[in-house]
């Protein structure tokens, strides 16, 4: 790339001045001028005229280079800064990027966390419907407090009802051997007759 | 294919290919597309990248159902299921794998089937039909080994709940059963008309979307959406959408719903339609989301059009596919 640009500034110094205009013609025109001005045979006056003149164009010279060197330095400077620009912009670019998807990450963490309170919320709702807990628990336990009650109710009555069963059967019973000892004796009376008369008869 | 076909075609199911690059979509003709996303999603697409690389002919009925698996695409159509390789599709090579159909009862009628579903735990597809039962294909050994009897009127819609070992199916008797997967046995049967919130008698009692998250289900038809808890088994939100819904599906925090009405609706899971974006078809049949491809992650949506609807972006259509 060196050597490409090498011939780059070559062509391009041809183009503008091939011919020595500007200051390669200033410093051709000074060298011709000092050795004209070695080997000048003039008066002193003349000669330090052009001596003059030479310190001039020398001077002209040198500035020129002086502003060269500058514009050098400057675009020197620039291309440093231009450089630190560029990273410095780079690395913004990388940490958007970053940040872009760390965003996302996050994006998706909302959408389910939205996701996990909407169905939460959709079970509120059905759950809601039903009665409360402690309610029904109450309930239930005066249900079952009104049921022991009755319970025992049952059992008094249900023992009330077999005493009473019991003494009807013991007097029921009684009544009937009295009926059957009066239905006995009752016989053996008849049959004693009975058999007196016979005996009285056959006798 | 004439004009006057293309205005009477419906696309009945879509899905995507493993690697997200392909959609395939089936329509009421028997012929199924493939369309190539990254060709229609590229910066210089041109109309010609909008219509199918490859249409075939796979059945005699109409194709209701779609899916892809890690290599394969299983198609239903008149009754019976036939597999196609995706690399082979790709490379525009039509024939089948392979084609079975489910033992019916009746010989005499085919019954279509409606819906298929995999049950990624013991590689087995689930497939709802006409003939009123839901049959488990074993995909490993390749026969047929349970048949789920119980509704009385052909199965609409299948759904797989994973973490329990459970299968949802929906139908046309309005009843959507949970059976155990591993046993056949009917475990519960909701009959969603019954419960007031969600009838709407004017429509029926057919159920014909059915989706689940585990936890939750998304049931819509003849009465409205609504969203049931299955463990305690209660409608928790019903949906407040006109028309009846034929597919949704979980995404995110949000609920996207198409059916009945030219739009897809956004719910949130409280119960309220947060959007509703309107489509080309007149009515939608099938969405699907593309989640096998982080660069080509699309919605895509078919019906009642040759038109399929893609959302590079959920809230609007962003172009569509045509057949």
């Amino acid at each position: 790339m060196g050597a490409v640009t090498d011939d780059e500034v070559i062509r391009k110094r041809l183009l503008i001045d091939g011919d020595g205009a500007g200051d390669d013609r200033r410093i051709n025109v000074l060298l011709k001028s000092f050795t004209k001005w070695c080997n000048s045979p003039g008066t002193p006056e003349e000669g330090f005229t052009q001596y003059q003149r030479m310190m001039g164009t020398l001077a002209q010279c040198e500035f020129s280079m002086g502003k060269t060197l500058m514009v050098y330095d400057m675009n020197l400077r620039e291309m440093e800064n231009y450089e630190k620009i560029y990273s410095n912009i780079e690395q913004n670019i990388t940490s958007a990027h970053e940040k872009i998807a760390e965003c996302k990450k996050e994006i998706q963490r909302a959408k389910r966390i939205r996701k996990n309170r909407q169905e939460y919320d959709a079970l509120a709702k059905v759950i809601q419907q039903h009665p409360d807990r402690h309610e029904t628990l109450k309930q239930l336990e005066a249900l079952d407090k009104e049921l022991q009650q009755l319970s025992h109710i049952k059992e008094n009555v249900d023992a009330k009802l077999e005493l009473r069963k019991k003494q009807f059967h013991v007097l029921l019973s009684t009544i009937q051997e009295l009926q059957q000892t009066l239905e006995n004796d009752e016989k053996s009376d008849n049959d004693d007759n009975n058999q007196e008369s016979p005996a009285e008869n056959g006798e | 294919m004439g004009p006057v076909e293309l205005l009477h075609m419906s696309v009945f199911s879509q899905s995507f290919s493993p690697c997200g690059r392909f959609l395939a979509a089936g329509n009421n003709y028997g012929e199924i597309a493939l369309f190539s996303l990254s060709a229609a999603l590229s910066p210089d697409a041109t109309a010609q990248s909008q219509k199918p690389v490859l249409t075939f002919t796979a059945h005699e009925g109409p194709v209701f159902s779609l899916l892809s698996t890690d290599c394969h695409l299983l198609s239903a159509g008149n009754g019976e299921i036939s597999a196609w390789s995706w690399t082979e599709l790709i490379k525009k090579n039509v024939k089948p794998l392979w084609t079975k159909r489910p033992n019916y009862k009746s010989s005499l009628e085919i019954p279509e089937i409606n819906s298929m579903v995999m049950n990624p735990r013991d590689n087995s597809l689930i497939v709802g039909g006409g003939d009123n039962n839901v049959h488990v294909l074993d995909l490993e050994r390749g026969v047929f080994k349970l048949v789920l009897q119980g509704h009385s009127d052909y199965v609409h819609c299948v759904s797989v709940r994973e973490r329990e070992a459970e299968i949802l199916s929906g139908g046309e008797d309005g009843a959507v059963r949970i059976w155990d997967s591993r046993t056949g046995q009917s475990v519960h049967c909701i009959e969603v008309y019954k419960y007031e919130s969600c009838a709407r008698p004017q429509y029926g009692k057919w159920i014909s979307c059915l989706t689940t998250d585990s936890d939750w289900m998304l049931c819509g038809g003849g009465p409205s959406m609504s969203l049931w808890h299955l463990r305690s088994l209660s409608p928790t939100s019903v949906f407040p959408l006109t028309g009846c819904q034929r597919q949704a599906a979980f995404h995110q925090d949000m609920i996207l719903a198409v059916g009945e009405g030219p739009f897809l609706s956004h719910c949130l899971l409280g119960g309220e339609v947060k959007a509703q974006i309107p489509c080309t078809p007149q009515s939608l049949n099938t969405l699907q989301l593309n989640t096998n491809s982080t660069e080509h992650r699309v919605l895509t949506a078919g019906g009642s059009s040759d038109h399929i609807d893609v959302f590079t972006n959920l809230s609007y259509r962003a172009f569509s596919l045509r057949f």
